[in-house]
């Protein structure tokens, strides 16, 4: 016994000036006269395929209800009761993963990386939504997306939000969806879930920040209704575009409306298109002086946001990992005192040649200063074409659903007096 | 009347072409490289997220920053590979004298290992996964002096699978990476079968 | 909207648990709070007071009273790490639960109490000021988004800036070397050569270009500026080097040019210009070359230097007197000699300043090239009895720092390498292979795994050193924060050549001819080649080929590479033991002779 010991402790010595490679047989494994039988490594598998299917089959089914439940039944109980069960499926079930707004960093980054492939079921998550609210508007939002569903159980006291601030904080989703598909085309990182906010109430956990963001989207959703939908979700972006050209979209009234102005006060998010018979009061002359205008301004404006796009290139590729390790391995101190960060211990064990890591990140840099031009253009476009949208005010004579922002959440029905003949 | 068609004209033709637009996507998406994501021969499925024993430094971030806590990552114990030596360097503290299994020299900081004799000078170890936070010293104490059997692993039962998994974006050495469902493990073994 | 009077009792009870189970939510944040800070401010599993205890405890293994406290303490703090865990989950479950009855509550409330559909009081907003405000909405979010946007840019340039510059000179420096292609590489080349061109035309304007300080990675890595390339490590970073030529024939030989005087110290190049040296017992010479042409520029004449020592010391034919190889900062030249003469000299051959180390004891003659760190010229002068390697600034030739070293007379030279986050000056004499803060002098680490008459220098790649001597080993350090021996190896060795280092291979070539190539990281050898000539220039690496000059001037050009591959074996016509230098396109060899230029 002592002996072995011994043994062991020389073998151990030696051990040190060994290269510590992986699978090092520095002892034999033993030969057991005892009977012993040696136990088995689990081996715990994961969530199998077929449930992720039935995922996408949960997806449709709901997708499907809630349309009939909006365009065919115009029941906002239904449309609560299903949300409430998107809630416990896809939220506390399914725990926010994989969610259609994250895919669409799933699908950026397969399109740009040679390496990623998308499994065919986030590649559904993806579309399914798209596809049916190019058909039928944003029926997704009212009541398959459980942070919808989420946040119109907390909506209890909605305020009108001001037009101003309505359209100041409207911007928000387009720079969310340019950042989220610039990284992710990079292959940086999936912004969209590393700030998802409601993902750590489904899992029961999450790190303190996340928490705190949760807590204080939910406590302003009492007043403001929906916040992450209307003013941060980027796959709401893209809902809105789609919705706008939808086939058959809710409306308000079942049948004609009758103007008697009930549902003014019904939609708690600002999506009620009131009637607009009247002519500019500035006259048509200065309305179209600013289309020219703005027109001209427009390529001015995507050339100013890819001019400043390119400047902060290098903060945003600063959240890309190789980055930031070519520049620690820069900045990294020479003193022995401090303890090297675990990156460079990382980076100098995995006997990749610093030249060869700043030719990547060479690269990296170059792909984010096009990435940022582009994401900048982009900006500087939606600008533009928000700006140009709200210059007329198309004719009008009914309250009608705006069809961009809509969520046909169906809320707005039981305000109208009118019953189908 | 008139403007009302043509506005519903342009709108069907915008549909259509959007409609075209994410064919297209799902096209390329699908049939890429000629390689169609669905059918038997199927180079890639779903992915879960895994963590490559030959890149690991056991930086010990695998236990902080998992959005599980305790963290799903725990050590994994490749017991064809163990050498059931009775001087673990994995269980003891490297100044250990005197082999048994008090608090002051175990190396795990919550007594997750359970050493139990098996036959003179044999010892077997075994992981008690309740209570393993995923730090790594045992790992980098077995890597460092044994022959590395104690390795850290993605255990999927815990694991929730995010899209966009936390530790491996702060994992130092890029250990972390999608692997395909059906072979979601990555433990090393000896030479060439794995395990 | 059936029932229009609702339940007044309910409604009563459902206000009230709304509002209990609100205030019970709140409480439950709170506790949850608190809890979870605690444990990130204590941290149970890494207390000071446990780890305290435990040193103490390693100190004194037998004091058991230490050992039960620590037994205790371990206990306390993973009790404390669990039960904080369990109470945070099942407060969060609470939470949940009362949350859950909040919204029950809530919504139940909101069916109850039907809401009456209400007109706007001031009737609906006048749509055109509506879409003036929204239209001001937006462009305030234009210029709030550009001037963040803009603040940001600001703030990275300000946190980069000390950086800045040398990642996008080393970004753009590896960015040419990974374009195989490389047309932008010539024509950058092609366009430096011809600006110093044209201002060589007026040495006035030489100045203006050649401002103060020292030269950027790229610049270094552009040039040919010491023994073995930039930082003395045997890669050349120039690209099109040939690959077959014929000394006799001239084929693809543009110039040859004799060299006045004999010198064993290779070429150095920077720009268009090529410097060496050469001695006789009581003459010094350094020559510039046209690197166009081969037409010498100039020669300098060192005088006699106050302190040189009178007599001209003992050396071997085979190092000569004029064995180290000069070194350059594209500001000045610099060369040594084997009585220990120093000397720095312009661009246009004018010396600066001079001063004698004293003369060297070495039973053999000094060899040991120099190198330059940023503008620091840095020498080992590993003399028997005094062994040291000093720094001197290259404008003046002031000392700036000097670190006595514990180690026998060597030959090698300095090797000066980034080893990640750091630079590292690398010596090898017996016994240690030893590194040194280049800015300082200060020892960083050594490593005691060399033995013998020193005369190959050492070489890194990928967070590794190789070191080899003859009747000693060659050895291979992993860096890290104790660097330690990966591997060695005693089957070949050598006493001359240097060893050379790229990817994940070595090439050792030893001193009778054979070339053989090992895996960096287990020391197992990928292939052999025996040339069966012997070899004294070092090997080096360019363009992804290994050039090994025999001393019979044959060059035996191979793949890079972990199979073998010859690519080409060429006659120089003259005989040779001088490591070759390289330009982009071109090779320089220094033959016993000569100075050969060879390109097409």
């Amino acid at each position: 016994m002592r002996h072995k010991t011994v043994i062991v402790f020389i073998l151990l010595i030696l051990g040190i000036f060994l290269p510590s490679v992986m699978g090092v047989q520095r002892f034999p494994k033993p030969e057991f006269e005892s009977g012993y039988v040696e136990p088995e490594t689990q081996f715990p598998v994961p969530r199998a395929e077929f449930l992720a299917w039935m995922d996408v089959a949960v997806l449709l089914l709901s997708l499907s209800l809630a349309t009939f439940l909006v365009l065919k039944k115009r029941s906002r109980l239904g449309v609560f009761w299903l949300s409430l069960f998107s809630l416990a499926y896809f939220g506390f079930y399914r725990q926010g993963c994989v969610c259609s707004i994250g895919a669409i960093q799933n699908v950026t980054l397969a399109l740009f990386s040679g390496s990623y492939t998308i499994p065919l079921t986030v590649l559904f998550f993806f579309l399914v939504p798209l596809v049916f609210t190019l058909l039928f508007g944003r029926t997704f939002c009212a009541a398959v997306c459980p942070f919808g569903a989420f946040q119109d159980l907390v909506a209890v006291k909605p305020m009108p939000m001001g037009a101003w601030l309505n359209a100041f904080l409207g911007m928000i989703p387009y720079l969310y969806l340019g950042l989220a598909l610039l990284f992710a085309a990079t292959a940086t990182d999936f912004i969209i879930c590393r700030y998802d906010p409601f993902v750590g109430i489904f899992r029961m956990n999450a790190s303190f920040g996340m928490f705190l963001f949760a807590g204080v989207l939910l406590l302003s959703g009492i007043f403001i209704a929906r916040p992450y939908c209307r003013f941060l979700c980027p796959y709401g972006v893209l809902l809105n575009w789609l919705s706008r050209f939808s086939w058959k979209h809710m409306n308000i009234t079942p049948a004609e409306c009758i103007q008697c102005r009930l549902c003014e006060n019904a939609c708690p998010y600002d999506a009620i298109d009131f009637p607009q018979t009247k002519k500019d009061p500035a006259g048509r002359r200065k309305q179209v002086n600013r289309l020219i205008l703005l027109a001209l301004l427009l390529p001015l404006l995507v050339l100013g946001g890819a001019w400043t796009g390119g400047l902060i290139h290098s903060t945003l590729s600063g959240v890309n990992s190789k980055v930031r390790l070519a520049r620690l391995l820069q900045t990294a101190s020479v003193s022995k005192d401090q303890p090297e960060p675990p990156e460079i211990t990382a980076f100098r064990s995995s006997g990749i040649a610093q030249q060869q890591l700043m030719a990547e990140v060479a690269t990296i840099e170059h792909d984010f200063l096009t990435g940022s031009r582009i994401f900048g253009g982009f900006i500087g476009l939606v600008f533009g074409m928000t700006l140009i949208g709200l210059v007329r005010t198309p004719y009008r004579t009914d309250y009608v659903p705006n069809r961009g922002t809509c969520f046909s959440c169906a809320k707005c029905m039981d305000y109208c007096p009118v019953i189908k003949s | 009347m008139d403007k009302q068609n043509r506005r519903q004209f342009i709108r069907t033709g915008i549909r259509w072409i959007l409609f075209g637009g994410m064919a297209l996507v799902a096209g390329d998406l699908i049939f890429r490289k000629g390689e169609p994501l669905f059918g038997k021969n199927r180079k890639s499925g779903p992915t879960v997220w895994q963590l490559d024993p030959a890149k690991c430094i056991q930086c010990g971030r695998c236990a902080t920053n998992c959005v599980k806590t305790p963290s799903a990552v725990k050590c994994t114990h490749a017991y064809s590979m163990c050498g059931y030596c009775n001087l673990c360097s994995g269980y003891f503290k490297p100044e250990t004298k005197t082999l048994d299994t008090g608090a002051e020299k175990q190396l795990c900081p919550v007594s997750a290992i359970k050493r139990t004799f098996v036959e003179d000078p044999f010892y077997e170890y075994t992981i008690d996964e309740a209570l393993c936070i995923g730090c790594g010293k045992c790992v980098k104490g077995c890597g460092a002096f044994g022959n590395g059997s104690l390795q850290l692993q993605v255990r999927h039962h815990l694991c929730d699978n995010c899209n966009d998994c936390s530790i491996a974006r702060n994992c130092p050495s890029g250990a972390f990476s999608r692997v395909q469902l059906t072979d979601p493990y990555l433990l090393k073994g000896f030479g060439k079968k794995n395990l | 909207m059936k029932k229009v009077i609702p339940d007044m009792i309910l409604v009563k009870f459902l206000r009230l648990m709304a509002v209990v189970s609100g205030f019970f939510s709140i409480l439950l944040c709170i506790l949850i709070i608190i809890n979870f800070i605690q444990l990130k401010r204590t941290d149970p599993l890494n207390t000071p007071a446990l780890a305290s205890i435990q040193e103490r405890f390693i100190k004194d293994p037998g004091n058991t009273a230490l050992q039960q406290d620590i037994r205790q303490l371990d206990l306390l703090a993973r009790k404390a790490f669990f039960t904080s865990q369990r109470q945070i989950r099942s407060g969060g479950y609470l939470l949940f639960a009362s949350l859950l009855l909040l919204v029950i509550c809530v919504k139940s409330l909101e069916l109850i109490i039907p809401k009456i559909p209400s007109v706007l009081a001031a009737g609906p907003e006048n749509p055109w000021r509506r879409r003036k405000i929204q239209r001001r909405g937006v462009i305030i979010a234009g210029i709030c988004l550009v001037t963040f946007t803009l603040l940001l840019a600001w703030i990275t340039h300000q946190m980069l800036t000390p950086t800045a510059e040398i990642t996008t000179l080393n970004a753009t420096a590896s960015r040419i070397n990974s374009n195989p292609e490389g047309p932008e590489k010539q024509t950058s080349v092609a366009s430096t050569a011809s600006d110093s061109g044209n201002l060589q035309g007026n040495p006035g304007t030489n100045n203006i270009t050649f401002a103060e300080g020292f030269p950027a990675q790229q610049e270094i890595q552009s040039n040919f500026p010491s023994f073995r390339g930039p930082g003395g490590n045997g890669i050349a970073f120039q690209k099109n080097i040939p690959v077959s030529w014929d000394g006799a024939s001239g084929k693809n030989v543009r110039w040859k040019t004799e060299i006045p005087l004999p010198g064993y110290n290779s070429p150095i190049i920077w720009r268009d210009k090529i410097f060496l040296s050469g001695a006789r017992e009581n003459k010094r010479e350094v020559y510039c070359l046209d690197a166009t042409n081969g037409k010498i520029r100039w020669t300098a004449d060192l005088p006699k230097i106050p302190g040189s020592p009178g007599q001209s010391p003992k050396v071997t034919a085979e190092t000569g007197l004029a064995a180290p190889t000069l070194t350059t900062d594209g500001r000045r030249i610099y060369a040594i000699f084997a009585n220990g003469d120093l000397a720095a000299l312009d661009f246009d051959g004018k010396i600066i300043w001079t001063k004698n180390l004293g003369l060297p004891k070495n039973h053999y003659g000094h060899s040991s090239s120099l190198i330059m760190y940023r503008d620091l010229l840095i020498i080992q002068y590993d003399q028997s009895g005094s062994a040291r390697v000093m720094a001197f600034t290259g404008e003046t030739g002031d000392k700036v720092w000097e670190t006595s070293r514990n180690v026998k007379v060597s030959w090698a030279s300095p090797v000066l390498v980034n080893t990640g986050n750091r630079m590292e000056l690398l010596l090898a004499a017996e016994p240690d292979v030893a590194s040194y803060d280049p800015a300082t002098g200060k020892e960083l680490w050594k490593l005691a795994c060399i033995s013998g008459e020193v005369g190959p220098s050492v070489t890194y790649a990928n967070g590794m050193v190789f070191s080899i001597n003859e009747y000693s080993k060659l050895a291979a350090i992993r860096l890290g924060p104790i660097p330690s021996l990966a591997w060695e190896d005693n089957e070949y060795l050598s006493d001359v050549p240097s060893p050379v280092a790229i990817n994940d291979i070595v090439i050792v070539v030893t001193s009778y001819g054979v070339v053989v190539c090992y895996d960096a990281a287990t020391g197992k050898k990928h292939w052999l080649k025996e040339l069966d000539k012997s070899v004294y220039s070092s090997p080096m690496i360019a363009d992804g080929k290994i050039y090994v000059l025999d001393k019979l001037g044959t060059m035996h050009i191979l793949r890079a590479d972990k199979t073998l591959t010859l690519v080409g074996e060429s006659s120089l016509g003259e005989g040779s033991v001088c490591t070759p230098a390289f330009g982009e396109g071109r090779i320089y060899i220094r033959g016993d002779k000569h100075l050969f230029c060879i390109g097409k």
